[in-house]
């Protein structure tokens, strides 16, 4: 490997290990990855990021360093989570293929070439692990929360969890990460427009341990399916989600009330000593202040719209001028159609 | 604060336009174009036969909308032979309003004019438009005249809601759906557009005070391809005219809006807990919980609005877009030296020719 800095002009490859929560011992790991970039054949750099406090990965790095190895290691003053500890990677990255790779044993470091050499005819190349271990009861639930992730997102991936990802340098350009966003970047991706494919990877035997989920890690699941139905659907139109949600609990309550009124008016039934009078009026009320809430997401959106686009351009094409002469483009009648030839008329002022 | 943001986008855009080396043209046909292989040549043919004797200098902006047929392929050969071509590709799909507001934002021209990429609007109309322009008006939209569409489905819908979208923003247009529309560039680049809401332009805009005349345009039935609308799109039109109303009306002054949303229920609040203090004090048998229940729900959310109010003067005084600096667009534009007509007391303006 070449101590000297890539060139993102060159094909090369800069390598991105997120160094969080879980990890295994980073030496060995470190061979095995380095082993199969290398095997791409691709000039090639390794950047760690280790996110917050982690003594035992800083220690491993800086021997690792001590003893001549070649990469660039970035400690951040705190834990930020894995999408920041990616972009602050991104952002000392020189390569035209940006890769990342879990920091811990997930998938075979051999299957690298195939995740990098997907890039050929897609923008993107997302991992997933095949053949997958795990109990019955494991396969359900990953291919319950796939379901309702794709269902959501109206995508199309099969392991969202795997943190081998190899993608051009445009792609992480475009994007802007944050909280637990790693996980959705290939819809994010796909989102912004680039094509996006997924690679069959083995997985590595040493993440083929039983794990036992906890309930915060399914409330974590939820919520980070939630957040990225609201960031995939209403974003750009808040009023779209909260006014239905605000219309459709008003009418609820209106409805209520609309029958009590006419128990009263009609059946001479006492409206004060009616409870359902309290459900009616919380109905309303909440709808009301869904409603508000739509109005607010709106003004956000209104006075902030300027500054974030809809839209992504891939390019703009315009060819320069071909024609030679000081005839101002004005006074060209141009032929129907292709006009390759150009019939120079007098300006209609002259005519008329 | 906001006037030093304007004159900052001004010279940005100033800086660009220095910065190409062709002068900038005096109008820009900006058509958004998805999956129209088969239109596009003779599209483009049509623009160009209407607009050869226009007396000025033009260019065109397409975009194309993410389309899965050849249709930027089509407008990439075309470009290479006319310099006036200016093509704008998406990524992939993205929608009418984005890809209107993609191809106004890389138009160059002083007048920019939109129509739709299926043929149905005919370019010769652009002239029409163009002189309402120099006439001094700042919205010129067309209407269809002897519209050539389903009756049912595309129709009847469009005329109920033209007559809502009229009445809700107080900007009468006959035909908010038609996509020939003419604006000066100033204005139309300085409005917002997102979502859909190309089919509000007019109402948008109407936060800088625009004068807009409204012209009759020929339509023709859909020779190639297929429409892209349905009548699924009748609710999201309703909830972006409920967007568009409070956005031009209120938003510069939330916390009012807000508060006066809020009043009724203070009243309701007052009456019912009034009456059970009443109660309270001269006759214990007469007191409703449920009443008092209600009060006090309604003093909540009554405050809980007041408050929304306030965290949406925040959003604002923080927020880049502000009424004042429409204001300072609309004035710059009334000082153009073609103003000949008077400026019309109503909001728009129907011409017959």
């Amino acid at each position: 490997m070449s101590t000297q800095p890539l060139n993102p002009s060159l094909p090369s490859i800069s390598v991105i290990v997120p160094v969080c929560g879980r990890r295994s011992e980073l030496r060995s790991l470190y061979t095995q990855y380095k082993a199969g970039v290398d095997a791409v054949g691709l000039p090639f750099e390794f950047i760690f990021v280790i996110d917050g406090d982690r003594t035992d990965a800083l220690q491993t790095l800086e021997s690792m360093l001590h003893e001549g190895e070649d990469l660039t290691v970035i400690s951040l003053t705190r834990s930020f989570g894995e999408a920041a500890a990616l972009m602050a990677g991104f952002e000392r990255a020189s390569g035209s293929v940006i890769l990342t790779l879990p920091a811990y044993y997930q998938i075979e470091a051999q299957d690298i070439p195939k995740l990098v050499a997907a890039l050929g005819s897609s923008d993107m190349a997302i991992g997933y692990r095949s053949p997958r271990y795990g109990n019955m009861l494991d396969r359900m639930r990953r291919s319950a929360y796939h379901g309702l992730v794709n269902f959501v997102t109206g995508s199309r991936l099969q392991d969202i969890g795997c943190g081998a990802r190899a993608m051009r340098r445009q792609v992480f350009e475009e994007m802007d990460l944050y909280g637990d966003q790693h996980r959705f970047m290939a819809i994010l991706a796909a989102r912004l427009g680039f094509r996006v494919s997924e690679v069959a990877m083995r997985q590595s035997p040493q993440d083929r341990l039983h794990r036992v989920y906890r309930p915060k890690e399914y409330a974590h699941y939820v919520l980070d399916l939630f957040s990225i139905f609201f960031l995939t659907r209403f974003t750009k139109r808040p009023l779209r989600f909260f006014g239905m949600l605000g219309a459709a609990t008003f009418g609820l309550g209106a409805a209520v009330i609309a029958f009590l009124s006419v128990q009263r008016l009609f059946f001479d039934e006492k409206l004060a000593d009616r409870p359902a009078l309290l459900l009616g009026a919380l109905l309303v009320v909440l709808g009301m202040q869904v409603f508000a809430l739509g109005l607010l997401g709106e003004l956000i959106i209104f006075t902030h719209a300027r500054g974030m686009k809809d839209y992504r351009v891939q390019e703009v094409i315009q060819y320069p001028e071909t024609v030679t002469s000081s005839v101002e483009v004005t006074d060209v009648e141009p032929a129907e159609g292709r006009n390759n030839e150009i019939r120079h008329t007098a300006p209609p002022a002259m005519t008329a | 604060m906001t006037g030093a943001k304007v004159t900052t986008t001004l010279s940005d855009t100033a800086a660009a336009v220095a910065a190409d080396p062709t002068p900038r043209p005096r109008l820009s046909v900006i058509v958004p174009l998805y999956n129209e292989q088969e239109s596009i040549r003779p599209l483009y043919a049509a623009i160009v036969q209407a607009l050869g004797d226009i007396g000025c200098t033009f260019e065109m902006v397409f975009v194309d909308d993410g389309s899965r047929d050849d249709t930027a392929e089509i407008a990439r050969q075309i470009a290479r032979f006319d310099s006036r071509l200016r093509l704008v590709k998406f990524r992939r799909n993205y929608g009418q309003t984005p890809a209107m507001a993609a191809g106004i934002e890389h138009a160059r021209g002083e007048i920019l004019v939109t129509m739709d990429g299926d043929l149905q609007n005919d370019p010769a109309d652009i002239k029409l438009l163009l002189e309402q322009i120099e006439a001094g008006y700042d919205i010129v939209v067309g209407w269809r005249h002897n519209r050539q569409d389903k009756l049912v489905t595309r129709k009847i819908p469009s005329r109920i809601a033209n007559v809502l979208i009229g009445k809700v923003t107080g900007v009468p247009i006959r035909d908010n759906g038609c996509s020939l529309k003419a604006f000066r560039a100033d204005l139309i680049k300085s409005i917002p557009l997102y979502s859909e809401m190309h089919r509000f332009i007019p109402a948008m805009a109407s936060i800088a005070g625009p004068r807009v005349a409204q012209i009759r345009v020929r339509h023709h039935a859909r020779r190639y391809g297929q429409s892209k609308y349905g009548l699924s799109r009748i609710y999201k039109v309703l909830l972006d005219l409920m967007v568009i109303k409070t956005v031009t009306t209120f938003a510069s002054r939330p916390l009012r809006w807000f508060a006066l949303l809020s009043v009724p229920l203070f009243l309701c609040a007052f009456v019912m807990l009034a009456h059970t203090f009443v109660s309270l004090v001269t006759d214990r048998s007469a007191l409703s919980l449920p009443l008092a229940g209600t009060g006090i729900i309604f003093l909540a959310s009554a405050t809980i609005l007041l408050c929304s109010g306030a965290l949406a003067e925040l959003i604002y005084s923080r927020g880049d877009i502000r009424d004042n600096e429409f204001f300072r667009l609309t004035q710059t534009i009334q000082r153009h030296p073609s103003d000949k007509r008077k400026a019309p007391t109503e909001p728009v303006t129907t011409i017959t020719s």
